[in-house]
C-alpha cells in the first residue's frame, strides 16, 4: 500500500517520536523527583535545555541517516552551515523574548526567566527543523514558501513546533489565579505546558502512525485515522 | 431607502432590551437593607416603682435599687440616665488612622506621619482623660453612608451608595433624633450633608457645600469662624463640626503632598485651641469617618479606607480603660449608643453597636448596668421587629440570639463587685460582635425572582439576536429590514407598554416597571424567535456551508472565553493582563492568515502599543505586587517628563490627522491645540488656573463644533465623518483624562488604527460576496469588542469604585456653580471611565468600509446591511459580557468577595456597555446619514 520510501519516513517518524515521548517525560520525573520541579525557569536549571539540546542532535542524525534526507541540504559548506545556523537560532530566541514580552510577560524584571523559556520554545521548534533542512530551507518552510507534503518527518516537525507554541499559550492561563502555588511563578506553567504541547504532539503522530499501519487489517480504524488528523494544525 | 431608519430603529430596540434587563436585573440585586420605623424611647427614673414596673407608684426606695431591679427586668422599659453629660462631636472626613500616630523614631517622615503632635501630647500627659482607638467603618466608606452609620448606628448597604449626591432625609431613628426629643439643643457646624440628612434638628446650623473637592480651606475656615464662640456658650448639649479639609486634600493631592501637611498642621491647631478652652466636663470626640487609599481615595472596602482615627478627651477624666490602651479596634457602629448614653439617651432604634465605657466617663456599677441593659433591651426589640418584618435572618439563629440576649439581661441581677462587672461587660460586647457579624452576613435581601427573570430577558435578547446575525444569510438582511418587522416589533412594544399601563391604572398590577420590561421583553424574544423560524432554511444551509477559517472560530471563543473568566474573581482582578493577552493572540491569528510581512509589522506594533499601555495600568489592592510598592495611580499634576509626552501624543496624532481628513481636520487641529494649551498653560506653580481652564471650555467649544460640523453632507461617503467622530471621541477622552493619563489615549487610539488595518488586510477571495463575509464577520466585532474592553484598563482604570475619579469634573471649572451642574458632572465622569468603549463604539462601522477592499466600495443597501451587521455583533459581544457578570454575580451572591470584586465588576461592565451601545448607535446614524441615497444597484 505505501511506497518503500513513504515507509521508511513513517518509521523514522515513529520511532523519533517515541524517542521523544521516552525522554521528555522521564527528564521532567527525574527532576520533579529531586524536588526542583519548580526551578526549572531559573537560570540554574540550565542543563535541561542541554540534556534535550543534545537529545534533538541525535534525533536530527537519526532523521538525516539516511540518503533519501540529503535532498534537503547542500552538503558543501560544513561549518559555514553552523555558524549561519547559530546566529539564525540566537535570531529566533530574540524573537521569542520579544514576543513573550509582548505577550504580557514582566518587561525586564525577570528577563532570565523569559530568556530560558524562549530558549526552549526555540529548541523544541525552531531548532529541530533547522538541523534537518538548513536555515534556507527551514525558513522558507516558516514563511511558507515552501510546500511540504503529508505524513513526512518536515510536516511532523512542524505540527510539533505548533502545538508546542499552542501549549506554552495555553500554559499562561493559570498565572492569574490567586491560589498561591510554586508553579504559578512565571514561567514555569508557559515552560512545563510548551514540554507538554510538544509530548502529546508526539504521542499523536505515534499514535497516528501505528493506527495507519492497522488500517490495512482493520479499515475501521481509519476513522480514528482521520480524527487524529483534525489535530493537525499544519494545513 | 427607507429601511435605513429600521436599522437603526432595531439597533436602539436591542440597546433596550439589553439595558432594560440589566435595569431590572439590579433593580433584584442591589437591593436596601430593610429599615424600620420603630423609635427608641426612655422612662424617667423616677416613675419606676421599686419593683422596675412603670408607674405604679406605691413605695419609695433609693434609686440605686430600682436600677438593680429594671436592668435584670425584661419587661422593664429603657431608662433615660440620669445625668446627661454635654458632648463635642468634631469629625475630620477622612483621618486615617496613622494621621494620628506619633513615632519619634522616624527620621524622615512623610507629609501625612508625625503631625497631629496635640494627640500624642495628650496621651503622655492625661492618660486618664484621652483615649486614642482604631474607628473601623464598614464598607462602603463614603462620607453620606458613614454619617448615616454614625448617628443610626447600623449597617450601611451597598445601593445607598448610588444616592451621595443627593442625600435624602434619614427615616431611621438616630442619635440626633433622641436629643432632639429629649428636648436637648444641638449645634451642627461645616459639612450640610448633615443638615440634608437631618433637617430641621438643629439649634444653629452653619451648614456649608460639600462637593467643591478642590477648595480645600473654605469650609475648615468657616467652621472656625464659629466654633470656638459655641464652645464657650453653654447652650446646647451636641455640638456637631465636621471639617471636610483633610478629606478633600487627599482628593486632590493624595495623603503623601505638602498640602495635606499643612491641612494635618490645621488640624492640630485647632485641637489644641478646643481643648484649651473645653470645660472639664465636656466630652470631646474627635473622629474620621473612613480612611483613604493611597490615592487619597476611598469607597471601597480596603483596610487603608476602613480603618479610621477616635481621639476622645474629657478633662474630668474617663472611665476605666480594661483592655491595651492605644490603638484598639473598635466598631464605628459603636458611636451611636455611645454618644446616646452620654447624653443620657437610649440607644437608637436600628443599633447594632454596643457601649464603650472606656469612652464615657466614670460610672457606678448600676449605672453600668443600667446602660447595659437599655443597651440589650432595645437590641433584643430590634431582633424581635426584625424578624417579623423580614424573613432575612433563619429564624432559628434569629431566636437563638434573642434567647442570648435575654438570658444576659436576667444574668444582671447576680454581679456585685467589679470583677462580675468586666466579665459582664465583656461577655455583652462578644454577643453584641456575634449579632452584628450575623447581620452583616445576610444584610442584602436578593429578590431572586426578579434576578432570574432579568437573566432570562438578557438570555433571549442575546440567543435570538445572535441567531439572526449569525445565522441569516447576509442577502437575506436587506429585506427583512424593508419588511414591515421593525414596525411591528416598535408598534407591539407600545402596545404592551400601554396594556400594562392600563392594568397598572386600574391596581391590576403592582409594579409598572417590572412588568413593562417583561412584558416588552418576551414580546421581543417572541417576535426574533418567529423571525428565525420563518428563516430556518436559511440559517441552517449558512451553517452547512460555512467553512470558517481557524482564527475566526478563535476570536469567537476569545471573546466567549473573557467572558466566561469573569466568574472567577483572579481573572476579575487581573481583567487588564487577560484582554490584552487574548486580543494580541486574535490580531496575531489574523496576521497568520494573512501571511505578508506587512500584517507581520502590524500585529508586532499592535503588540508594542499594547505593551506600552501597560505602564499607565492601574492597581487594584487585591493585586499585591503593585500595591504594596506603591504604584496607585499618580495624583495631582503630572510630571514634567509625562506633559511632554501628552503634548507630544496629541500634537502628533492632530498633526499626522490633519493631513487626511480634509476640511474638518482644521476643527480637529484646532481642538488639540487648544487641549495643549490647557495642560501646558495650568502646569506647574507658574500656571494660571483660571486660564487653564478657560482654554478647556474653548476646547469643548470647539469639540461641540466639530460635532455639528460632521452632519454637513458632502456626497463623499460615512468613512472620513466616522474618522473624524473618532478623533473627536479621543480629544474628549484626552481632555477628561488629564496630561496624566493622554498617552495613554493615544496609544488605544493607536491599537484600534493598528487592528484596523489587519482586518483591512484580511483575505477575501477576491469576489465582493466573499469581501462581505470576511469583513463583516463576528470575529472583527470580537476583536473590537475586547479591544474596547481592555482600553477601559489600559486608560488607568479598575473596576473597583475607589477607582471613580472626581479630578475630570473640576477640569473646566466647577461644574457646581451652574443649574446643570449634576448632569455635567454625572457626563464628565462617565466620559472618562466609559469613553473608550464608546470611542470604539462609534467608529465600528469603520471596521466594514475601512480600506481598499472595504465594502465602502459597494451598492449603500449593501454597505448599510454590512455596518449594520456589524454594529450589532459588537453590541452583542457586550450583552454576552453583562451576561456573563449577572450571571457570576449571582453564582456568588454570598462569595467573600462580592462587593469587593463582582459588584463593582458588574456595574462598570454594564456602564462599558452602556457606552457601546451609545458609541455604535452613534455611529451608525452617522453611517445613514452620510451615505450615499442616489444609488441603488445593489
Amino acid at each position: 500500500m505505501f511506497s518503500l520510501n513513504h515507509q521508511l519516513e513513517l518509521k523514522k517518524i515513529a520511532v523519533s517520536s517515541l524517542i521523544t515521548c521516552i525522554y521528555l517525560p522521564s527528564i521532567v520525573t527525574v527532576i520533579s523527583y529531586k524536588g526542583i520541579l519548580y526551578s526549572i525557569g531559573k537560570s540554574s536549571s540550565f542543563y535541561v535545555l542541554v540534556l534535550i539540546f543534545i537529545a534533538e542532535l541525535l534525533k536530527s542524525f537519526y532523521l538525516n541517516s539516511n540518503v533519501q534526507t540529503k535532498k534537503y541540504k547542500g552538503n558543501r559548506n560544513r561549518a559555514g552551515d553552523i555558524v549561519k545556523a547559530f546566529v539564525f537560532l540566537l535570531g529566533v530566541i530574540f524573537c521569542f523574548f520579544v514576543g513573550i514580552i509582548l505577550f504580557g510577560a514582566p518587561v525586564l524584571e525577570s528577563h532570565d526567566e523569559t530568556l530560558m523559556l524562549s530558549t526552549l520554545l526555540t529548541l523544541l521548534t525552531v531548532f529541530p527543523l533547522i538541523a534537518l533542512t538548513g536555515v534556507e530551507a527551514s525558513m522558507q518552510l516558516l514563511f511558507g514558501v515552501k510546500n511540504f507534503s503529508r505524513d513526512t518527518v518536515i510536516e511532523m516537525l512542524v505540527n510539533n513546533a505548533l502545538l508546542t507554541v499552542c501549549g506554552a499559550w495555553l500554559g499562561a492561563v493559570v498565572i492569574p489565579l490567586d491560589w498561591n502555588t510554586p508553579w504559578q511563578q512565571w514561567p514555569i506553567p508557559c515552560y512545563l505546558g510548551a514540554i507538554g504541547g510538544y509530548v502529546f504532539s508526539n504521542v499523536l503522530s505515534v499514535v497516528k502512525i501505528t493506527m495507519m499501519s492497522a488500517a490495512n487489517k482493520y479499515p475501521v480504524l481509519n476513522f480514528f485515522v482521520s480524527v487524529l488528523n483534525k489535530f493537525n494544525l499544519s494545513k | 431607502m427607507k429601511e435605513k431608519w429600521h436599522f437603526i430603529f432595531y439597533l436602539i430596540w436591542f440597546s433596550y432590551l439589553i439595558l432594560s434587563a440589566v435595569l431590572m436585573f439590579g433593580h433584584g440585586f442591589l437591593l436596601s437593607r430593610k429599615t424600620l420605623n420603630d423609635v427608641s424611647d426612655c422612662v424617667s427614673l423616677s416613675k419606676i416603682d421599686c419593683d422596675g414596673r412603670e408607674n405604679t407608684l406605691k413605695g419609695t426606695c433609693s434609686d440605686n435599687i430600682k436600677i438593680r431591679h429594671v436592668s435584670s427586668f425584661l419587661g422593664a422599659p429603657l431608662i433615660c440616665a440620669p445625668v446627661p453629660n454635654r458632648v463635642i462631636l468634631i469629625l475630620v472626613d477622612a483621618l486615617r488612622y496613622d494621621f494620628t500616630e506619633y513615632n519619634p523614631k522616624l527620621d524622615k517622615p512623610l507629609f501625612y506621619q508625625n503631625q497631629l503632635t496635640v494627640i500624642k501630647k495628650m496621651i503622655e500627659q492625661w492618660p486618664e482623660s484621652s483615649r486614642l482607638y482604631r474607628f473601623i467603618a464598614d464598607p462602603p466608606t463614603t462620607t453620606l453612608q458613614r454619617v448615616k452609620a454614625l448617628v443610626t448606628g447600623s449597617l450601611p448597604t451597598f445601593i445607598d451608595a448610588s444616592s451621595n449626591f443627593a442625600a435624602m432625609e434619614l427615616q431611621e431613628d438616630n442619635l440626633i433624633d433622641q436629643v432632639v426629643k429629649s428636648g436637648g439643643k444641638i449645634i451642627l457646624l461645616g459639612d450640610d450633608t448633615w443638615s440634608r440628612l437631618l433637617p430641621g434638628r438643629w439649634l444653629r446650623s452653619h451648614a456649608l457645600y460639600s462637593f467643591h473637592t478642590w477648595d480645600l480651606d473654605t469650609v475648615d475656615n468657616e467652621v472656625d469662624s464659629k466654633i470656638y464662640e459655641e464652645i464657650k456658650k453653654d447652650d446646647w448639649d451636641l455640638l456637631v463640626a465636621h471639617y471636610l479639609g483633610v478629606d478633600h486634600a487627599g482628593h486632590r493631592y493624595g495623603p503623601n503632598h505638602p498640602e495635606m501637611a499643612r491641612k494635618l498642621q490645621e488640624t492640630n491647631a485647632r485641637l489644641q485651641k478646643m481643648i484649651d478652652i473645653l470645660p472639664p466636663d465636656v466630652l470631646l470626640y474627635v473622629i474620621g469617618d473612613h480612611g483613604m487609599t493611597d490615592s487619597g481615595d476611598h469607597g471601597g472596602e480596603s483596610k487603608a479606607e476602613r480603618t479610621a482615627a477616635m481621639f476622645v478627651y474629657r478633662k474630668a477624666g474617663l472611665g476605666v480603660e480594661e483592655e491595651d490602651k492605644i490603638g484598639r479596634e473598635v466598631q464605628q457602629t459603636d458611636l451611636a449608643p455611645t454618644l446616646s448614653a452620654a447624653l443620657g439617651r437610649p440607644p437608637p432604634a436600628p443599633s447594632l453597636g454596643n457601649l464603650l465605657f472606656s469612652v464615657l466617663p466614670k460610672m457606678s456599677l448600676p449605672m453600668t448596668l443600667l446602660h447595659l441593659s437599655n443597651n440589650l433591651k432595645q437590641i433584643t426589640k430590634y431582633l424581635v421587629r426584625y424578624g417579623e418584618e423580614s424573613q432575612q435572618v433563619p429564624l432559628d439563629k434569629l431566636a437563638y440570639l434573642i434567647n442570648t440576649t435575654r438570658d444576659q439581661i436576667e444574668k444582671a441581677a447576680k454581679i456585685e463587685s467589679d470583677q462580675d462587672l468586666r466579665k459582664y461587660v465583656s461577655d455583652v460586647r462578644n454577643l453584641m460582635e456575634n449579632i452584628r457579624v450575623v447581620f452583616r452576613e445576610v444584610w442584602v435581601e436578593f429578590d431572586s425572582l426578579s434576578m432570574l427573570r432579568a437573566l432570562l430577558l438578557l438570555l433571549l435578547a442575546v440567543f435570538f439576536n445572535w441567531l439572526i446575525t449569525e445565522g441569516i444569510p447576509f442577502e437575506r438582511i436587506s429585506n427583512i429590514f424593508a419588511s414591515t418587522f421593525v414596525p411591528c416589533g416598535l408598534i407591539s412594544m407600545a402596545i404592551c407598554t400601554s396594556v400594562c399601563y392600563t392594568a397598572y391604572y386600574f391596581n391590576y398590577i403592582e409594579d409598572l416597571e417590572h412588568s413593562i420590561i417583561l412584558s416588552t421583553g418576551l414580546i421581543s424574544g417572541g417576535m426574533t424567535c418567529v423571525l428565525t423560524i420563518m428563516h430556518w432554511d436559511g440559517i441552517t444551509q449558512r451553517w452547512y456551508e460555512g467553512r470558517p477559517y481557524f482564527y475566526e472560530r478563535f476570536s469567537r471563543a476569545a471573546l466567549v472565553a473573557s467572558a466566561v473568566v469573569l466568574v472567577s474573581n483572579s481573572y476579575v482582578i487581573e481583567e487588564g493582563a487577560t484582554l490584552s493577552f487574548l486580543s494580541f493572540t486574535v490580531i496575531g491569528l489574523m496576521a497568520w492568515n494573512i501571511g505578508t510581512l506587512k500584517a507581520l509589522v502590524l500585529w508586532m506594533g499592535c503588540g508594542i502599543v499594547l505593551a506600552g499601555t501597560r505602564l499607565y495600568r492601574g492597581c487594584r489592592e487585591e493585586q499585591g505586587d503593585c500595591w504594596t510598592a506603591g504604584e496607585g495611580m499618580p495624583t495631582g499634576q503630572a510630571s514634567r517628563a509625562a506633559l511632554v509626552l501628552a503634548l507630544g501624543s496629541v500634537s502628533a496624532i492632530v498633526a499626522v490627522a490633519r493631513r487626511h481628513t480634509g476640511w474638518r481636520g482644521y476643527g480637529i487641529a484646532l481642538g488639540g491645540l487648544l487641549v495643549c494649551a490647557h495642560w501646558a498653560v495650568g502646569w506647574g506653580s507658574l500656571g494660571s488656573p483660571a486660564q487653564s481652564k478657560l482654554l478647556a471650555k474653548l476646547a469643548w467649544l470647539v469639540l461641540v463644533v466639530i460635532f455639528i460640523l460632521i452632519w454637513k453632507k458632502d456626497g463623499r461617503g460615512p468613512t472620513l465623518p466616522l474618522i473624524i467622530l473618532g478623533l473627536l471621541l479621543y480629544l474628549a477622552n484626552v481632555l477628561v483624562l488629564g496630561a496624566s493619563y493622554a498617552p495613554a489615549a493615544a496609544l488605544s487610539l493607536l491599537s484600534g488604527f493598528l487592528a484596523l488595518n489587519v482586518v483591512s488586510l484580511l483575505k477575501t477571495d477576491g469576489s465582493s460576496k466573499y469581501s462581505l463575509n470576511t469583513r463583516c464577520n463576528s470575529s472583527v466585532a470580537c476583536l473590537w469588542a475586547l479591544l474596547a474592553c481592555y482600553n477601559f484598563y489600559g486608560t488607568g482604570h479598575h473596576a473597583t469604585l475607589s477607582h471613580i475619579r472626581w479630578a475630570p469634573v473640576f477640569h473646566a471649572g466647577d461644574p457646581n456653580y451652574v443649574s446643570f451642574g449634576p448632569v455635567i458632572t454625572v457626563v464628565l465622569v462617565s466620559l472618562h471611565l466609559f469613553g473608550m468603549p464608546l470611542m470604539f463604539g462609534a467608529t465600528v462601522p469603520l471596521l466594514a468600509l475601512w480600506g481598499r477592499n472595504g465594502v465602502s466600495t459597494l451598492g449603500s443597501r449593501t454597505q448599510l446591511a454590512a455596518v449594520f451587521s456589524l454594529c450589532l455583533k459588537f453590541a452583542l459581544c457586550f450583552a454576552i459580557r453583562v451576561f456573563v457578570c449577572a450571571l457570576s454575580a449571582t453564582i456568588h451572591c454570598r462569595h467573600l468577595m462580592i462587593w469587593g470584586v463582582f459588584t463593582p465588576k458588574l456595574l462598570f461592565e454594564s456602564g462599558a456597555c452602556v457606552a457601546a451601545l451609545l458609541g455604535t448607535i452613534m455611529g451608525i446614524i452617522l453611517t445613514v446619514w452620510h451615505l450615499p441615497t442616489h444609488q441603488r444597484k445593489s
